[in-house]
């Protein structure tokens, strides 16, 4: 009986590990691909079926990526926009989640029903009224046209994520620092926000990833190419009748290398955030 | 500790990119007129940078008192971008627009008509091929020049036409259809399409003698769906039935695309550009590449005109150092130095020195003396969905060619008036 056991749970596992693999190598292929024809010389047309192993491999594309068109420059400039906007956007949405969470005043409920509402109108529609407003802002053709309006983008969500991670922090807490005599400040910057760390690794995550990937806000109001970030500069690779796929890949790994990079340290966070905001107390 | 430290550097990274973009923005040009100009070229080829380290330099050199600000935009977003431009009223000085948006961006009064605020328009028009020349025509006024062209011709693989036991590629109709029945029994396709926009069909119904509106372009029925028209897209769809042409010129999933099928001895040729001989250097050297003519018809051999022209918009405050500009792309030596980078100059002179830059150049310089606009009107964006969206239905066999053709010239009726 114990043999039998053993081996159905060695098939259940063997199973398992079969099925993830699978997975894992059907969400790998992509970003295997990517790396391949990114080590690939003149790799103007994706070929079918698609080699995983470059016959010649090379790093021309790389130093030709980073060496043309500003590539370094667009790289620095989504640098500085994707760290701003963050910090940004996890501090405001901080603020106005704890406001929501711990406060009671007229209209909250309103409030945060207007927040739910950005979240469900869908970019593309916002793109001209944006314009009109980055205009009358003298937001057009600037960096800080880029970081307000991926900051005002990303509170909607943030705020979301951050008030119900917020609402579940023990009320107790709160009343043990206002006996020591803690305002509400004191309580957000002491006690709220230690205590949210995989919450606002969350948030600050996602905010990073969407501010550092946009493209149509940045190519919309941008029109001087020394403000140009790095979505636009990749998809000026792509050219009208053919595209250098060697060196669209390889200013994607490029781009991609600070997203794993704050993956990476924000990892365990992250995880565990996403796993606090999946079970209401 | 970990978490702070990456922070503090990114912040470090940042402050310093802030710094970089900044310093090159202090350079005095208080005695200069600057003039914008966006385009689509190409970053990954040779084109941005032909541009931005030869051909604007040049011009900088002898016109001290200009600079000129080069914006390149990604192709598919340049038309989006113009239109958004118009709605917040940020638009450059010069756009090298492609030749289906002008009459659109001409309706729309965003351009200046050219032959009114250049006073030598007319001896630059006249240095040009009259048929990318007419790209710029609309509601009688020309609103730009043009700037470079391209046209398509039958590109095939020799070795693979030898393969099915054919002397020569099709020169006519007739040919093209038999050898497309000797190509099938020795296993490959005489002809591959990828579409059946009026960039692929259209080729094949205007050298049949069709038309697709009347001269005014005021009504396709009658014409899109006339006799040579109709007989046209017919011979296509006989081909196609009788598997002898690929399924991608309807389902891009249906094969191989056209550059991988000639590669691989799948297909022997299909109707394409003067960037394909480059992209098969580079991507495939060992694949040989030759060029002919489009297969005459009753009404000859007669291609379609591709393209950029150059525009100015109405909205520039330095229309004469704009001008300034728009003259020296136009210049001996700046489209001799595009077309090293690919860009098929507009010169009628060029006819003589092309072929010295690239050989292969000279089937396209002849395809050009009879290739047609498209349709010049600013709804050209919905009339080209109408034909691939019909056109595709004769393929798929839910209506005949006849029935597809007269319903796409009802519903462009309807976008002419």
């Amino acid at each position: 009986m114990v043999v039998g056991s053993r081996r159905r749970t060695r098939l259940v596992l063997g199973g398992r590990l079969t099925v993830l693999s699978f997975g894992a190598v059907v969400m790998m292929l992509p970003f295997v691909y990517m790396l391949a024809t990114s080590f690939k010389p003149n790799a103007l047309v994706l070929e079918i079926p698609p080699q995983f192993f470059p016959h010649h491999p090379t790093t021309t594309n790389y130093t030709d990526a980073w060496t043309s068109n500003q590539f370094g420059h667009y790289f620095f400039n989504s640098l500085w926009v994707a760290v701003v906007t963050t910090v940004a956007a996890v501090l405001l949405s901080a603020m106005m989640a704890y406001a929501l969470a711990r406060f009671r005043f007229p209209g909250r409920t309103v409030a945060f029903g207007l927040i739910l509402i950005g979240l469900m109108v869908p970019g593309m529609m916002m793109l001209i009224p944006q314009f009109l407003l980055a205009k009358k802002l003298l937001l057009l053709n600037s960096l800080w046209g880029l970081v307000v309006f991926y900051t005002g983008g990303n509170l909607a969500l943030n705020t979301f994520l951050l008030r119900s991670f917020f609402q579940d922090l023990p009320h107790e807490l709160d009343e043990a620092m206002v006996v020591d005599g803690g305002g509400p400040w004191t309580r957000f910057w002491r006690l709220v926000l230690p205590l949210s760390r995989p919450a606002l690794a969350v948030v600050a995550i996602f905010t990073f990833l969407a501010s550092w990937d946009e493209f149509t806000w940045a190519l919309t109001i941008i029109n001087d190419p020394s403000k140009y970030t790095l979505p636009i500069g990749i998809a000026l690779f792509q050219g009208q009748h053919s595209t250098s796929w060697g060196l669209v890949f390889a200013a994607s790994a490029i781009a991609i290398g600070p997203v794993i990079a704050i993956f990476a340290v924000f990892q365990r966070q992250f995880v565990s955030g996403i796993a606090t905001g999946a079970v209401k107390a | 500790m970990r978490v702070r430290r990456v922070i503090a550097f990114a912040c470090v990274g940042a402050a310093v990119a802030v710094t970089a973009a900044t310093a090159s923005a202090h350079v005095d040009r208080a005695h200069t007129t600057t003039v914008t100009f966006w385009d689509a070229y190409s970053a990954g080829g040779g084109e941005v940078k032909t541009l931005e380290s030869v051909v604007i330099p040049g011009f900088e050199k002898t016109h001290p008192g200009i600079v000129v600000k080069d914006v390149t935009i990604p192709y598919n977003d340049l038309h989006q971008k113009l239109i958004t431009g118009v709605a917040g009223g940020q638009l450059p000085d010069l756009v090298r627009s492609d030749i289906i948006w002008v009459p659109e961006l001409a309706n729309l009064g965003v351009l200046a008509p050219l032959d009114k605020a250049m006073p030598d328009f007319k001896k630059y028009a006249s240095r040009v091929f009259p048929g990318p020349l007419a790209t710029n025509y609309w509601r009688g006024h020309y609103y730009g020049l043009p700037l470079d062209t391209n046209t398509r011709i039958f590109n095939y693989n020799p070795a693979a036409l030898s393969a099915i036991g054919a002397s020569g590629p099709p020169r006519t109709f007739a040919q093209l259809v038999s050898l497309s029945a000797q190509a099938k029994a020795k296993g490959y396709d005489l002809y591959a399409e990828s579409g059946t926009s009026c960039w692929n069909v259209c080729p094949w119904i205007w050298s049949n003698g069709g038309t697709i509106t009347n001269s005014t372009y005021t009504k396709a029925t009658g014409y899109l769906n006339g006799p040579k028209s109709v007989a046209a897209i017919q011979m296509l769809v006989d081909l196609y039935k009788a598997g002898e042409m690929p399924g991608i010129i309807i389902n891009s999933n249906a094969g191989l695309g056209t550059y991988d099928g000639i590669n691989q001895n799948k297909y022997v040729g299909t109707l394409d550009g003067p960037w394909m001989d480059a992209i098969f250097s580079a991507a495939y050297p060992k694949t040989q590449i030759t060029g002919s003519l489009v297969p005459a018809g009753p009404g000859g051999s007669v291609s379609v005109v591709g393209g950029e022209d150059i525009v100015m918009t109405s909205a520039s405050k330095n229309k004469s150092a704009a001008l300034t500009f728009l003259r020296y792309m136009l210049g001996y030596g700046t489209q001799a130095q595009m077309a090293l980078a690919g860009q098929m100059p507009v010169l009628k002179s060029s006819a003589k020195w092309l072929t010295r830059v690239h050989p292969y150049y000279a089937t396209y310089v002849k395809q050009l003396a009879t290739a047609r606009p498209r349709t010049p009107t600013p709804k050209w964006t919905q009339i080209d969905q109408v034909i691939t969206t019909d056109v595709a239905k004769a393929f798929q066999g839910s209506e005949s060619a006849q029935q597809a053709l007269t319903d796409a010239a009802q519903q462009i009726d309807g976008l002419l008036k």
